[in-house]
């Protein structure tokens, strides 16, 4: 133990009575303190997040690949890097904060701000692309099914008989060949076929497969999604009908359970850095932009984690 | 030792305390502590990491490209983004937050939160991680099991193949 209160209360002992004056128990500031401290409860926090999704993952029988659940790899890198370099200009800021270079250090801000930004705003589209898939983490939205079964089946039906569709699908069949593209076209026939494939009451279980594939495929491995020619859902985007992606329901919740908790913590950096802009960032602002700081490459830190675990695995 | 005592003690001692305990030093060691900031880090060395993060990045994005030597093994390139995950983490708390720099104090607050992390994830793994070894007669029913996925992929190959032929039709 090398805590210097400990040290002096020892060597007081003896003659003169304890001789007690104030002194810091850690060396270090009651601001990094309180950081740190929660900081590391913030270690457990994201530590039981990760660990239950890790143990969900393996601990399921399928688990989707990146690809079925519409996730861009490109897009998770091109993120991690955005948060890697609000890091150094955090961190630059600092620096510039310490040498008082007031403008300086206001400006490294302003860009950890925009780079803080950039992430969410590339986190929302990543979102949206989800929920245009039908992917969301509760059952009223979700449109995801575990297996091409009788369930999915008559979800499909359910879907396919409601008045709104039935009357889309009424117009689409009675515009003329010329006024279609070629991807309608194409989809208007297998949208017929799969009426007929769900309504067949000599149904086999391969069917059902062929129905979930036309809806939605399962974009192979290496193949891009989107050139795939897409299912009905991507070609008539009103038709909304129920997809199968196996694993995909447990696979939304862990995902917008991760990512969410984690877009709201860059949501409190953020705000925090706004309020740091309101401040003269010189030398005495310098403990706050540590501790500002330290949250921020803790932020960056479960990123570095998240993106390989849900964008690679 | 609470705050209020030294307030009180004050009233007692009077002139600066030298000899009894090592405070003045202290005091001064960590001032000094303060003022050494300035000596790591430096434009340079925060440069070089952040080089280090981004190759690491595109290390781990690797698995991903086609270039990848391992792609019927999955558990390599696991292995191989944890261990490049690692070495980004230690980076960040090294050098950006100068954990490097500090005083032993680091070790008490991260070393039982990691032990805490890691000990929470074990304890999952038999009521959740092994959930699917012993399942309801019903939930095996709705569970995905790799069979649909092989089923999905069956009909996709059919379907694709029937499209080809379509085309050709047309």
């Amino acid at each position: 133990m090398n805590a210097p209160a400990a040290s002096i209360g020892h060597e007081s002992h003896g003659h003169h009575g304890p001789v007690l004056q104030y002194q810091p128990g850690l060396p270090l500031s009651r601001g990094k303190l309180i950081m740190w401290l929660f900081l590391s409860t913030e270690i457990m926090f994201f530590a039981a997040l990760l660990g239950s999704y890790v143990v969900l993952r393996f601990g399921a029988a399928v688990w989707p690949k990146p690809h079925h659940v519409h996730l861009s790899e490109p897009i998770g890198a091109f993120n991690t890097f955005v948060l890697i370099c609000s890091s150094v200009t955090v961190v630059l800021a600092l620096e510039a904060a310490r040498a008082n270079k007031r403008s300086l250090a206001k400006s490294w801000m302003l860009l950890t701000l925009i780079l803080g930004s950039l992430f969410l705003g590339v986190k929302a589209y990543e979102y949206s692309s989800k929920f245009d898939h039908g992917i969301y983490p509760w059952a009223p939205r979700g449109r995801i099914y575990e297996r091409p079964d009788l369930y999915y089946g008559s979800a499909v039906r359910a879907r396919l008989s409601d008045p709104a569709i039935l009357a889309k699908i009424k117009e689409l069949d009675g515009r003329p060949e010329n006024e279609l593209s070629d991807a309608e076209l194409t989809g208007r026939r297998r949208l017929k076929q799969v009426k007929d494939m769900v309504n067949n009451p000599d149904q086999q279980a391969f069917d059902l497969a062929v129905v979930a594939d036309q809806i939605m495929p399962l974009p192979g491995e290496g193949s891009d999604s989107h050139d795939h020619g897409g299912g009905l859902n991507d070609t008539f985007a009103w038709l909304q009908l129920p997809a199968v992606i196996p694993g995909g329901n447990m696979w939304a919740s862990t995902y917008f359970f991760l990512t969410g908790f984690h877009a709201v913590h860059v949501i409190v950096g953020l705000i925090v850095f706004s309020i740091l802009l309101l401040y003269e960032l010189g030398p005495a602002a310098a403990g706050m932009i540590e501790n500002a700081g330290l949250y921020w490459h803790f932020v960056d830190l479960v990123w570095i984690f998240l993106f390989p675990l849900l964008y690679l695995f | 030792m609470s705050n209020s005592e030294p307030h009180k003690s004050s009233n007692v001692t009077h002139g600066p305390i030298t000899s009894p305990g090592k405070l003045p030093e202290e005091i001064e060691s960590v001032v000094e502590d303060e003022q050494s900031h300035e000596g790591h880090g430096g434009m340079m060395q925060y440069m070089a990491v952040f080089v280090a993060l981004c190759f690491l990045t595109t290390m781990s994005f690797l698995t991903y490209s086609s270039y990848w030597p391992w792609r019927d093994e999955p558990q390599v390139g696991w292995a191989f983004m944890m261990a490049v995950s690692c070495t980004k983490a230690l980076l960040v708390v090294l050098f950006f937050m100068h954990v490097l720099w500090e005083a032993n104090w680091k070790y008490v607050l991260t070393i039982p939160a990691a032990m805490m992390a890691i000990f929470l994830a074990i304890m999952l793994i038999p009521d959740i991680g092994l959930r699917n070894r012993m399942v309801s007669q019903e939930r095996a029913l709705h569970m995905a099991r790799g069979s649909d996925v092989l089923l999905l992929e069956k009909a996709a190959s059919a379907a694709s193949s029937g499209e080809v032929e379509k085309h050709e039709h047309e």
